[in-house]
């Protein structure tokens, strides 16, 4: 029998670790073998995810993503303790809903730090001499919103879109180094931050969206954690630059 | 920050002319208290008044006065 999905002795960090979806994937990569570094800010959330791992070799590492000029530090630190990196998946990311009327340049900023500088700049610093091992693979979790828009989401869907345009570059950028960089584009999935949405949205008014569009109805984490799972291991050794989309049909 | 000053914020965020909020004004009765108003209040909360507003707390608002006295 083989495994495709195979990711033994893989050192890949996962960022957003501590919940839904990094957390998923993290576990979930780990029963595949990989050997995981947890980023996030909230050091108890992460250790409790480490002890829901699978395997040797786990770590974590409290950061705050915010300071973007700090990666490279971290980046380094991960490297020379934990050994170069096989893959990355930056699941980091805030979702902040706000009427275009208050979204000024200050929100605008914030929203891209997490979402976006701290993405390139996370492959920048793990696409280094001797941070990667060779057939490295680079994942953003990017969003079905990259490519539909809604009322007080300007910011977010800008910030996805951004991920998105940037991998494809780095992807070419990149490819000489033979590391591949893609995104999952999700859609509605179970977690934390779509709590946060309905919340501020309404809860009639987000299920007749989302079972209107979505129509394989709620998404859940393990539904990303597989894609990821996918484009880390060597079964994608042909895919680059491009948006994986798991998204219950949303976008069609 | 009077409560004066703090009503011509809210004019703002729901684009009403200046004056035509009160303490008592219930929100139900004003067309133009919406989810994107709501989104707006959360916005301006954090941002002029450093306050976490969350939409559950936001359904318990009746009137313009629950509102000021979140402010406070
Ligand atoms: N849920 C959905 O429907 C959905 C759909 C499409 C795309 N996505 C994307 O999927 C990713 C994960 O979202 P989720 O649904 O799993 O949300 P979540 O449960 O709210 O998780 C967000 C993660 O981001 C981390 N984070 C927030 N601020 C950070 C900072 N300053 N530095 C480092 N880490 C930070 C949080 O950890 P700490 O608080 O511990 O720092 C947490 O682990 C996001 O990029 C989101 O945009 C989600």
């Amino acid at each position: 029998m083989i495994n495709p999905l195979d990711l033994t002795g893989k050192h890949i960090l996962v960022t957003g670790a501590s919940s839904g979806i990094g957390k998923a994937t993290a576990i979930y990569i780990s029963k595949l073998g990989a050997k995981v570094t947890l980023v996030a800010r909230n050091e108890k959330k992460l250790e409790d995810t480490l002890s829901k791992l699978e395997g040797e070799g786990h770590s974590v590492y409290p950061f705050d993503l915010k300071q973007v000029e700090e990666i490279e530090g971290l980046i380094n630190n991960i490297v020379s303790q934990k050994g170069a990196l096989n893959g990355l998946v930056h699941c980091s990311g805030i979702a902040t809903m706000r009427p275009l009327s208050m979204t000024r340049t200050a929100f605008l900023h914030d929203m891209m730090l997490l979402n976006f500088y701290a993405y390139v700049e996370l492959i920048r610093c793990s696409s280094k001499k001797n941070n990667f091992t060779e057939g490295a693979s680079f994942i953003g979790i990017s969003s079905a919103r990259s490519i539909s828009g809604d009322k007080s989401q300007t910011a977010y869907c800008s910030s996805k879109a951004a991920m998105d345009a940037a991998t494809r570059c780095m992807a070419k950028e990149l490819a000489t180094k033979k590391i591949r960089v893609n995104t999952v584009i999700a859609g509605f999935i179970k977690t934390a931050m779509y709590d946060m949405f309905v919340g501020n949205a309404g809860e009639e008014a987000v299920n007749s969206y989302i079972l209107g569009r979505q129509y394989l109805g709620m998404g859940e984490t393990v539904d990303v954690a597989n894609a990821v799972a996918y484009l880390l291991s060597d079964a994608a050794k042909f895919i680059t630059g491009t948006g994986l989309i798991v998204d219950g049909g949303f976008l069609s | 920050m009077t409560t004066q000053e703090k009503l011509a914020m809210l004019e703002e965020i729901m684009e009403l002319e200046s004056g035509s909020l009160n303490a008592g004004t219930k929100l139900e009765d004003l067309e133009e208290w919406n989810s994107m108003a709501a989104l707006a209040l959360i916005a301006l909360m954090d941002e002029e008044f450093n306050k976490i507003l969350t939409g559950k707390q936001i359904k318990e608002f009746k009137t313009v006065q629950d509102i000021l006295d979140f402010m406070e």
